[in-house]
């Protein structure tokens, strides 16, 4: 059986349409009837994902694999990339503006957020290229 | 409803007159669950689905599309028949004073009309107390959600079942006010609770049908609604009468009850969380509004909000689509009545609390139980399903134009995957055939 692939575009510093891939994708996992707290944690971390590549990263792309037992995604953008990873998946830590903070973004947690709602998170960046984030959730069969 | 019965297409709560249908898909784009469809000429209401929002109603131009509610004819049958009355009702009736208004509706030929200010007024108390229990015991998730509106459960049980525990447990207004109301009256003429019969007079598109289930958060424990715009000549030809005999003469009639500003507010959008003394506090009306909220809650956002009041009516229950009157006129009415009544409690604060901490408003409902009767999402759909809807779609590159009788392209794909529809009903697949076939002449 061939697995269901699907991609969003995300778009830099477009806050408006931000958070819509997100929940393009709960709403396909909604369709198969999965267990609804899994797709809250795809959701959660779709969305801080995307809303990085928005805030921090540039044009990007969110594409979401669906497979029986298990779901990935796949967040890339093309923007300048995170300096020191290990610093920018510590709790609190971020570079995020003023005018971030004042839309309630800003916090630091959006990658710790991701490594406890995911089974599976890869980090991989470089300095003027962009970031890819890889994560994978499992569904359990009992 | 003037059709014959072949004519209507019905389910429980929607019902289409597909001689009035115009076919102009109106309905079709504005349900939020995707619920109608028109195949073949025949408008549908798939009724697993229609969470009985109304939408459809406000939306359809030619006024194709109806729900029951109750005929008043039965009424001298009753032993004793109570009207619990929606404070929306005096939205409606321009520079008259409540009290007269609750007596128009007795004249009707109720035994009793009853008001809903002390009943709003303790479940305010109520919430305040949770909220303020909520900030040491955390028992619920930020953001609290109104138990209110009953469209915006059922949105939440169908569609976004990860938010039921944000539900605030309090039974509503109209719960608390049926349960007494029932309790009293039937101690009052010594006769069984089930004689007494409770209607209640409502704006609300979602309590027009008796409730699927009986459970208290659910169902609001009345036996018979009526829409206000059903019984709205009725009230206003009794009115007339009673100028003519001058209303002072009637007043011995009347019960006259003590009304707040509370209630009269509690029409409007924002009227709830006026009343509750917390400032992180939000006020949401629309069904579009509504959901995305309800997106965003999902995906962790306004969690340094406590308590949101969401209302799927535009402007709030005021915009409800069983109203007699325009949205904006019922706003102006009430605005300008609070000024003669402000917003002064009525009932004590302790009085309440003592109640509540024995447990008095608290839903007995479980959120297990909501997710059980509403918890179904649509049919279940495959990931083979998903692949197929997904080729079928680029086939189609479509624009929703919704003239298949499906309320978007993605619908449509999904239906005709299910067998529900044929891929031939799609026009612009159509058009490209016909546009081929000339062009190889
Ligand atoms: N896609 C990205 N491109 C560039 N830098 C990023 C990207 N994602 C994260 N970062 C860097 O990592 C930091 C931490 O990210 P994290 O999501 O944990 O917190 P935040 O976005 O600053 O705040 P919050 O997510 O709580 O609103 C960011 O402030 C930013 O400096
Ligand atoms: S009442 Fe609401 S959910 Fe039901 S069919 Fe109409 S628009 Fe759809
Ligand atoms: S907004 Fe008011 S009238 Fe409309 S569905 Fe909700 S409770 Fe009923
Ligand atoms: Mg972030």
């Amino acid at each position: 059986m061939t697995a269901f692939i699907k991609s969003f575009s995300i778009k830099k510093r477009d806050f408006v349409r931000a958070g819509e891939a997100s929940i393009n994708v709960q709403n396909i996992l909604k369709s198969l009837n999965m267990d609804h707290k899994l797709i809250r944690r795809i959701a959660i971390c779709g969305y801080e994902g995307e809303m990085n590549a928005v805030m921090h990263g540039g044009d990007g792309i969110l594409t979401v694999e669906i497979d029986t037992g298990r779901i990935i995604l796949d967040i890339a953008d093309n923007g300048d990339g995170i300096e020191n990873i290990e610093l920018a998946m510590q709790k609190g830590y971020s570079t995020a503006t003023e005018e971030h903070r004042e839309m309630g973004f800003g916090a630091g947690m959006g990658l710790p957020n991701m490594k406890v709602n995911s089974d599976m998170l890869s980090v991989e960046s470089e300095k003027g290229k962009g970031t890819h984030l890889h994560m994978e959730f499992y569904v359990s069969t009992d | 409803m003037h059709a014959s019965a072949d004519t209507i297409y019905s389910s429980h709560y929607v019902i289409f007159d597909a001689d009035i249908c115009t076919g102009c898909a109106n309905c079709i784009k504005a349900c939020p669950t995707k619920a109608i469809r028109l195949y073949n000429d025949n408008p549908t209401c798939l009724t697993d689905n229609c969470i009985r929002c109304g939408e459809c109603l406000r939306v359809c131009p030619t006024g194709a599309i109806s729900t029951t509610t109750y005929e008043l004819e039965a009424l001298q049958k009753d032993k004793v028949s109570i009207t619990l009355v929606s404070p929306v009702l005096y939205s409606q009736f321009k520079g008259v004073m409540p009290n007269d208004i609750l007596l128009a509706v007795k004249k009707i030929g109720f035994h009793h009309v009853m008001d809903l200010s002390y009943y709003i007024e303790m479940f305010l108390y109520a919430a305040e107390e949770y909220i303020a229990e909520n900030r040491t015991t955390g028992q619920s998730p930020w953001p609290l959600i109104s138990p209110v509106c009953p469209v915006v459960i059922r949105l939440i049980a169908y569609q976004f079942p990860n938010l039921l525990p944000h539900l605030m447990p309090i039974m509503r207004p109209i719960s608390l006010l049926a349960k007494e109301a029932r309790a009293n009256i039937s101690r009052e003429y010594r006769i069984k609770k089930d004689a007494v019969i409770l209607y209640h007079l409502t704006p609300c598109p979602a309590k027009t049908v008796p409730s699927r289930s009986s459970f208290a958060q659910e169902n609001s424990l009345v036996d018979r609604t009526m829409g206000i715009k059903d019984v709205y000549a009725q009230i206003i030809g009794r009115l007339n009468q009673m100028k003519k005999t001058g209303i002072e003469a009637l007043r011995e009639e009347s019960e006259p009850q003590k009304i707040s500003g509370n209630c009269l507010l509690w029409g409007l959008s924002g009227g709830e969380i006026a009343g509750i003394n917390s400032d992180k506090t939000l006020a949401v009306s629309g069904l579009r509004e509504t959901i995305t909220y309800l997106e965003k809650i999902e995906l962790g956002l306004f969690k340094d909000i406590e308590y949101i009041e969401f209302r799927t009516c535009p402007e709030g229950c005021v915009g409800g689509a069983l109203n007699a009157v325009d949205k904006y006129i019922a706003k102006n009415t009430v605005l300008k009545m609070l000024r003669k009544f402000g917003l002064e409690r009525l009932i004590p604060r302790d009085k309440v609390l003592l109640l509540y901490e024995n447990g008095w408003g608290l839903s007995d409902t479980t959120q297990d139980e909501l997710q059980r009767i509403f918890g179904v999402y649509k049919e279940h759909i495959s990931i083979e399903h998903l692949n197929e809807i997904e080729k079928i779609l680029e086939q189609i590159q479509g624009k929703d134009c919704a003239a298949c009788g499906a309320p978007d392209c993605r619908t449509f794909a999904e239906d005709v995957v299910m067998g529900k529809a044929v891929l031939n009903d799609c026009i612009l697949l159509r058009k490209r055939e016909i546009d081929k076939i000339l062009e190889n002449k």
